[in-house]
């Protein structure tokens, strides 16, 4: 009897693994968007739809831009070679415009939501 | 260059304003000396700097989201304090006042402004300083800052002007409906920044009214920025931005309703003196 419960005890706790540390290794899935000569890289990023992606934004540019999108509904101050994270979705398919509020002539760019 | 300065300084500006307008009407209502506002702005301009000065490091705190995490609870502190300037300062503007109420009216007004200012102005420092590192941008930025900054000091006026206008008893309870949309505003902004920064779960969006009022269009981008007009707001948004009206509302009630035994206490205490 003991050894069955240790044994139910064991494969509970490995199967707690199994789901658990696929949730950690998998975790938010990471997209870098990078700032230079105030436009970004990539323009355009493709995500899958109903996932959140945390966004790292690395801006190579001495002087400071802000991320804004009205569609995300985000807006964040990325200062000069620096970098920052947002985060963003789930979201459903389509295409999500952002740009760089303090150079919103250059600093353009898009998520696009695409159904996998 | 120099509209976008004209648009952003004026955003930043518009919500700072409005605060401004309608804690001065409170202030004249009270027959309180203004000086307050001079000591906000100036305290609100030093804490915009150093905000500013040290956004940098304080970007990269709780990995990378200590901008979001600060900005929320400036937001927060402002929505405990407005709620605490509701329920004891917004009821009784008529009955005499004691040095002592008056001192605590100056410092909720002024940690309000000043701590709006701290926030919205940190972001003018920094694209400013920004822009003036390049000399070709170093003109149109400081001249469309200067009419940015102009326009918005004058819609301030407009609603100061505006509110004073109105009716005696229509002052207050629309001064307190102004407050309480400038609370449900932070609470709703909070949210938002929280939910950006992964310390609130998604919420799954209510509606959508970018179709009728797009949120890039001038009255769209005006009413963001002095109410915080979203047009695609998530459940968590909608929900904390009514409890904020809400909780401003029912905190002004109850100075409303402390009016009567208010006077009754101020005028035993004057008499035996």
């Amino acid at each position: 009897m003991q050894n069955i419960v240790n044994r139910v005890a064991v494969l509970i706790v490995g199967m707690g693994f199994v789901f658990f540390g696929h949730y950690a290794v998998a975790g938010t899935p990471v997209i870098e968007l990078t700032i230079k000569d105030h436009l970004f890289f990539p323009a355009t990023i493709e995500i899958p739809a109903n996932t959140k992606i945390k966004l790292l934004v690395i801006n190579l540019d001495p002087t400071a831009e802000e991320f804004e999108s009205y569609e995300l509904n985000r807006e964040k101050v990325i200062l000069g070679n620096r970098k920052g994270v947002i985060f963003i979705g789930p979201l459903p398919p389509g295409e999500y415009p952002f740009f760089g509020e303090f150079y919103p002539k250059t600093a353009q760019g898009k998520v696009v939501v695409t159904d996998q | 260059m120099f509209l976008n300065s004209v648009v952003l300084i004026l955003q930043e500006i518009l919500e700072a304003a409005l605060l401004i307008s309608v804690l001065l009407v409170f202030t004249r209502l009270r027959s309180i000396r203004p000086f307050w506002a001079i000591a906000a702005i100036a305290s609100g301009a030093i804490g915009a700097y150093f905000f500013a000065h040290h956004m940098a490091s304080i970007s990269e705190w709780f990995d990378y989201v200590g901008q979001e995490v600060m900005n929320a609870f400036i937001q927060l502190a402002i929505l405990f304090i407005l709620a605490i300037f509701s329920a004891k300062y917004l009821g009784n503007t008529h009955s005499p006042h004691s040095s002592q109420m008056n001192r605590g009216f100056i410092v909720c007004t002024l940690l309000l402004v000043a701590l709006s200012l701290t926030r919205e102005g940190s972001e003018v420092f920094i694209y400013v300083g920004g822009a003036l590192g390049d000399p070709s941008h170093v003109q149109p930025t400081l001249m469309g800052s200067v009419i940015g900054a102009g326009i918005g000091i004058s819609v301030g006026v407009l609603i100061y002007y505006g509110l004073l206008g109105l009716p005696t008893k229509r002052i207050s309870t629309s001064g307190l409906l102004l407050l309480s949309l400038i609370g449900g505003n932070m609470a709703s902004q909070a949210t938002l920044l929280l939910t950006q920064a992964d310390w609130l779960p998604y919420s799954r969006i209510l509606w959508d009214t970018s179709s009728w009022l797009p949120e890039n269009s001038i009255l769209g981008r005006l009413l963001y920025a002095i109410i915080g007009y979203e047009a695609t707001p998530s459940l968590f948004q909608v929900f904390s931005y009514a409890t904020g009206i809400l909780l401003i509302f029912l905190c002004a009630q109850f100075s409303f309703r402390k009016q009567p035994p208010m006077l009754i206490k101020q005028t035993s205490t004057t008499t035996p003196q």
